[in-house]
């Protein structure tokens, strides 16, 4: 019996539970057992990417204590895999927790690649046929490089067809702190995102992470257009039950 | 450098981001510019990676020998009877140009396209002491009537469309008004014909010396700089010291990764190689030579652990081409010399962090440019890393950190950050408080006044779900 920590993400916690839920779901259709660390917080990408590397390093520290058994942590976005997995040993460089540090990114992987490269699942698609574009999360594509594994997931779907979006390589805008200190340089940034995916034609636009969708997403409504943003790990569970989205 | 006339940040960032024009004229532009890239680099080269690597390793060797390099560089180019200067800072370069003008009573220079000139401030200086320098590359000579700054270093006056430059010309060389590029070329050729015509001196940039030759290496596009360097009496060369490599095939390495790089050309139309003035029997050529190797804060950058690497930079505006952010705002936004991505690293190491510092927002940390680099500079983690100097964290600081006013706010709001991310029950009781996810944008609103702004453009997600009861309802999952 496989056995994997879920990393849950502070978004998931906070608000994209559903998204954390249908996870779990994912990881138990397929037999693993999940355990769940109640304790988990953030991966510390908010003080990270504005420079406070000393807080950072204190909760990446909190992090390596709390999932201290030799299971992989499995964790449902691209962006807090890569902080974990990649950037620690930046931050931890030239510090002498290093080998700690190592060993515990060595065991952080992105969902969607536990799912397609680890698990090599089997999906029977149960929904209707639909059109759909996908979203890179830019720190999922160059820093876990999670995204070809989540795109295989979705062309395991037989009645879901996957239209490219153009300048999909570009940044949404979200970007963390960036969408706080320059939001209006990011609203440009979703803005011209959404102008790309209205010219798919596609009614659901698929992320494999949580703080793009809430960017894209939450652009989209308030500009109110009838383009749904769905996260991967909701979209697959609905496929698979045969849910309406 | 301009920097007195600075706007506030926020201000110049409104006023770019309206101006729509100029943002569709730079999107169509970088576009255009990406996919000439990408398309010569899956045609034409079988190992791109691997040539990166080799440019990395040889410009790196280079700068870990510089001072070797820098000497050996002089000792050949004398011998090749090339004049050396050498000037440490911005002003030490402009009064060497300035002097050498006194001493030839010229009052007026033409020159090519130079980064490092805007960088010295070189214009300006000369202006102030009743001298000229007049632009000869067609993108600085349009700037240049318009009374502007190069937005881009390799393509200065990308933002500007052929419409635009049409009333430019009409307005200020009383051309008729056109908009055909050929038409406009000519419009150009002929104002600079009149303006070599009794040129005396030269101005030019260098794209790589050669140490073991004492040689350097201008590529170029439009055949102005190689008037510049050959029909004039003396040519004056600006050079950085990073410039300094080895050998010729290092160089030729460069040079393979520079065009395709910036413009998705295979190679550039001109590759100028001087070794040298005019020798006695030679029909052309400058009768003089001199290359001015300047510091301006260089040697601090390679003392830096971290910074050094963006000595490697081969100027190809990549990184730039491929910035989100860069075609939103444009390179005036950023408000000093070197704009997008590599301006982010550099500027503040050359001009101080004091008062460039506010630019390192201009980043989403998305990690394109450093993907796009040709020479492998990891440019989005100096970004953080120059974010972390500027909070008062990170070892090393660039110049200008012991200037820099802390926002002490923020750093407040970081500490609490860290106190409830270290804490589950902390973290769970601030999640219990909070009726949408914004609790995380709550504890920065004292800092930030942006916030409510975020919410103008967005909407948020709503909380639904007690996460923690219904995981422990699943069976299979162990909540510890
Ligand atoms: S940093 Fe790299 S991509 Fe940017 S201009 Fe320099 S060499 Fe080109």
């Amino acid at each position: 019996m496989k056995k994997v920590y879920l990393y849950a993400t502070c978004l998931g916690t906070a608000a994209m539970q559903e998204s954390v839920l249908n996870s779990v779901k994912l990881l138990r259709r397929e037999g693993v057992e999940v355990i769940f660390k109640k304790n988990q917080t953030c991966c510390s990408q908010p003080s990270f990417n504005s420079g406070y590397f000393k807080e950072s390093k204190n909760i990446a520290l909190y992090n390596i204590n709390l999932f201290e058994k030799d299971y992989p942590i499995v964790v449902p976005s691209g962006s807090c895999a890569g902080m974990m997995s990649h950037d620690y040993l930046e931050l931890f460089k030239d510090d002498n927790n290093f080998e700690r540090v190592k060993e515990f990114s060595s065991r952080v992987i992105e969902l969607s690649q536990y799912l397609d490269e680890v698990l090599n699942v089997n999906y029977e698609d149960k929904g209707e046929p639909i059109k759909v574009t996908w979203h890179s999360n830019c720190h999922a594509l160059r820093i876990q490089k999670s995204i070809q594994a989540s795109k295989n997931l979705i062309k395991r779907l037989k009645n879901v067809e996957l239209i490219d979006l153009e300048y999909e390589e570009e940044c949404c805008g979200f970007g963390g702190t960036f969408s706080v200190k320059e939001s209006e340089i990011s609203n440009a940034m979703a803005r011209e995102k959404i102008k790309n995916i209205q010219k798919t034609g596609a009614k659901y636009l698929i992320s494999g992470d949580g703080g793009c969708l809430m960017n894209i997403a939450g652009t989209m409504s308030k500009m109110g257009l009838d383009i749904k943003g769905v996260h991967l790990y909701d979209f697959l569970v609905k496929r698979l039950e045969g849910v309406k989205i | 450098m301009s920097e007195q006339h600075k706007l506030p940040h926020e201000q110049i960032v409104k006023i770019k981001l309206n101006d729509e024009q100029m943002r569709e004229n730079l999107s169509n532009a970088m576009h255009t510019l990406q996919k000439n890239r990408l398309k010569l680099i899956d045609e034409k080269f079988n190992d791109w990676q691997g040539l990166r690597e080799r440019a990395k390793q040889a410009k790196n060797n280079a700068l870990m020998s510089l001072n070797e390099r820098l000497l050996e560089f002089e000792k050949n180019a004398t011998k090749n009877g090339i004049q050396v200067h050498w000037a440490s800072s911005d002003e030490d370069a402009c009064e060497i140009i300035y002097e050498l003008m006194r001493e030839k009573n010229i009052s007026k220079i033409l020159k090519g396209k130079s980064m490092a000139s805007e960088e010295i401030g070189l214009n300006h200086y000369l202006e102030n002491k009743g001298l000229k320098a007049v632009e000869t590359d067609l993108g600085e000579l349009i700037l240049q009537l318009n009374g502007e700054t190069p937005v881009h270093i390799v393509v200065p006056a990308i933002h500007k469309n052929r419409y635009e430059i049409g009333e430019i010309f009409k307005d200020k060389l009383g051309s008729e008004l056109e908009s055909e590029p050929e038409k406009l070329n000519a419009i150009a050729r002929k104002h600079l014909r009149d303006e070599f015509e009794g040129l005396k001196m030269g101005l030019s940039g260098v794209n790589f010396a050669m140490s073991e030759e004492g040689a350097f290496w201008l590529i170029e596009n439009e055949g102005n700089g190689r008037m510049c360097t050959t029909a004039s009496d003396i040519h004056v060369a600006l050079c950085g010291i990073e410039k300094v490599m080895q050998s010729f095939e290092d160089a030729a390495t460069m040079v393979h990764l520079l065009t395709p790089s910036a413009t998705g050309q295979f190679i550039p139309t001109y590759n100028n190689i001087i070794t040298g003035p005019r020798k006695n029997g030679d029909l052309d050529g400058p009768k003089e030579v001199h290359v001015i190797l300047f510091d301006h804060h260089r040697s601090d950058m390679l003392a830096h652990e971290d910074y050094y690497e963006a000595l490697r930079c081969i100027r190809c505006g990549a990184c730039m081409n491929f910035c989100p952010v860069y075609d939103k705002i444009g390179g005036h936004t950023y408000q000093t010399v070197y704009p997008g991505p590599i301006g982010e690293v550099i500027s503040p190491n050359i001009f101080g962090i004091d008062h460039t510092g506010d630019i390192l927002n201009f980043c989403s940390l998305c990690g394109r440019c450093s993907e796009v680099c040709p020479v492998k500079i990891p440019l989005a983690d100096l970004i953080r890393k120059l974010r972390s100097n500027k909070v008062g964290q990170g070892k090393n600081p660039p110049l200008g950190a012991n200037m820099l006013h802390h926002n002490a706010a923020e750093a407040f709001a970081f500490r609490n950050f860290e106190k409830i991310a270290t804490s589950g029950n902390l973290w769970r009781f601030s999640l219990s408080k909070a009726h949408y996810f914004n609790w995380f944008i709550q504890s920065f609103k004292n800092t930030l006044p942006v916030v409510k702004k975020w919410s103008q453009f967005k909407d948020l997600p709503q909380i639904k779900k007690n996460l923690y009861k219904e995981l422990e309802n699943i069976e299979g999952v162990s909540c510890e």
